[in-house]
């Protein structure tokens, strides 16, 4: 078997299955890749290859004897940096927290290895799953498979870069501002945050309680249906989470899209943050696709991101502060200074502003909800820019913020980003979808359509 | 947001190493912080409430 790099999880997982290909073979070329690949890409914090070897013998033989233990039995996974895995440091990414060893693993990686997962190592993030891409912490930042020159987005950088490059086929990040969708986008992959409380936070440093979400990134929509399907569930033991049905949410993915009513909100892109002319045009070539087979595209109006963003950061920042706050006073210096700006801005917001930004909150998801009555599905942009490089910190502090995934955050509905084509630099062009609480299996519905006629499954970065 | 308002907020919240260590990162992140809640809109009902709601007894 030819390029076992680029397998995706389900093709790996059926291969195995049918011992027409050994988990030890794709654990070997998967190690030989990240050895040649990642002192580029920096996308491990910690590569526990020897473990990851160990479980894939494991597997083997499990197999071998007819002892199947899952969806996932012998598929490699990377996890974020920010989630625990027992044995292994949870560094978030930062001198604070190096350590910081993990004594469990957290619900959302033991819900992966009871499917037969296999642990590849810990992944780069922005520090705090906040502040990022930085030069300044012990580790060096992400960058993009389809140009090192430039960042793979984040905070879930690694988990981005590492499955878009081929070094595993799924990997594990969360999304508080738009931390799974924005390196999704960045890399041309496909990232979901999941409806609030769907997927367990428990043993996930919290970046921000109430808009803090872990999902799953992967480079085809029915690998992150997988995924979501065995990641989600109720846990009694995490006080945000759903106690709603899941599951079976790969079963309408051939369905196609005829009869469903899109709302496409153009104004996010057209005249809240204007988007670079290359990303308007995908957006409407997107919309275009779904309406010619047979989707009911209507214009549908939100409030503007500018307000979405603000009531994102007040809370994200006050709930922030209320974790960081002894760091920020004992050890500042122990912070890359993108965290530690951004962490100490929540020490001046007060206890009104926190409670202001949470009632309009309530009103923001009514408005979402009013519209996801009209409409199935709503389509938008999720980056109004291509990728900038890495090493120019103005131009990433310009174009990180012109984005449209943090609304969703606040209103807690789910949200799948996705490439929706390639800039004339030769980088991913991103579109995000957003469906209705719990509805994870329409946005894969509609994604997985967009997916097959744009052919953004067999498009990889030539790395 | 005036230097010496940084400077009494900073010192409110014991931030004074970091006021001492690092006063452009105190003053960047006073900024933004006046920045996002001059952005925000009050609700337009004065009875609305905040979100997540309290809920007796659905806690752990």
């Amino acid at each position: 078997m030819s390029d076992l790099h680029w397998l995706t999880a389900t093709e790996a997982a059926r291969a195995i299955a049918a011992k027409t290909l050994s988990p030890v073979e794709l654990m070997s070329a998967l190690l030989d890749r990240i050895a040649r690949l990642d002192p580029k890409l920096n996308v491990f914090i910690r590569l526990d290859g020897d473990a990851a070897m160990a479980a894939a013998k494991a597997a083997e033989t499990e197999i071998a004897v007819g002892r199947p233990r899952g969806r996932f039995h012998g598929v490699p996974v990377g996890i974020k940096d920010i989630i625990d895995v027992a044995g292994l440091p949870t560094t978030c990414h930062s001198k604070i927290l190096v350590d910081n060893v993990a004594t469990a693993d957290a619900v959302c990686v033991t819900r992966l290895r009871t499917e037969g997962a296999i642990v590849l190592g810990k992944l780069s993030t922005h520090e705090f799953a906040i502040g990022g891409p930085s030069h300044d912490l012990p580790w060096p930042p992400a960058r993009n498979p389809w140009n090192a020159d430039h960042h793979p987005g984040g905070s879930s950088s690694g988990s981005g870069s590492g499955v878009a490059a081929g070094l595993f086929p799924m990997a594990l990040g969360s999304d508080t501002g738009g931390s799974v969708r924005n390196p999704a986008s960045a890399c041309g992959i496909v990232g979901l945050k999941p409806t609030y409380g769907l997927v367990s936070r428990r043993g996930v440093f919290p970046l921000s309680f109430t808009l803090d979400h872990v999902g799953p990134l992967t480079r085809t929509v029915s690998d992150n249906a997988l995924m979501l399907d065995t990641i989600a569930g109720h846990d009694p033991l995490d006080p945000g989470s759903a106690a709603a049905p899941a599951g079976h949410y790969a079963s309408g993915l051939e369905r196609g899209v005829r009869g469903l009513r899109i709302g496409f909100v153009r104004h996010f892109h057209e005249t809240d943050v204007p988007a670079d002319p290359e990303v308007t045009s995908a957006l409407e070539n997107v919309a275009h696709t779904l309406q010619s087979r047979g989707a009911d595209i209507r214009d549908i109006r939100l409030p503007t991101l500018e307000e979405f963003g603000a009531v994102n950061r007040v809370i994200l920042q006050s709930e922030a502060w209320a974790i960081h706050a002894p760091w920020l006073r004992e050890r500042p210096g122990d912070y890359g200074q993108l965290a530690r700006r951004r962490l100490l801005a929540g020490a001046f917001m007060s206890a009104g502003d926190y409670v202001q930004a949470a009632r309009r909150r309530l009103e923001m998801i009514a408005l979402v909800e009013e519209a996801l009555r009209e409409v199935d599905v709503l389509l938008c942009a999720s980056a109004m820019d291509p990728p900038s490089r890495i090493d120019d910190p103005v131009e990433t502090e310009r174009t990180y913020p012109r984005q449209a995934r943090t609304p969703f955050n606040v209103t807690g509905h789910p949200a799948l980003a996705m490439m929706a084509g390639l800039s004339s630099g030769g980088l991913p062009l991103s579109v995000q979808f957003v469906g209705r609480n719990f509805a994870e299996a329409s946005l894969f519905q509609v994604a997985r359509e967009w997916e097959r006629a744009a052919g953004t499954d067999e498009r990889h970065p030539a790395i | 947001m005036e230097q010496a308002i940084v400077d009494m907020l900073a010192k409110r919240a014991g931030l004074d190493k970091a006021l001492a260590e690092f006063p452009e990162d105190v003053a960047a992140a006073a900024e933004q912080a006046s920045r996002s809640i001059g952005r925000m809109k009050a609700p337009s009902d004065p009875r609305a409430e905040p979100w997540p709601p309290m809920k007796a007894g659905t806690g752990l």
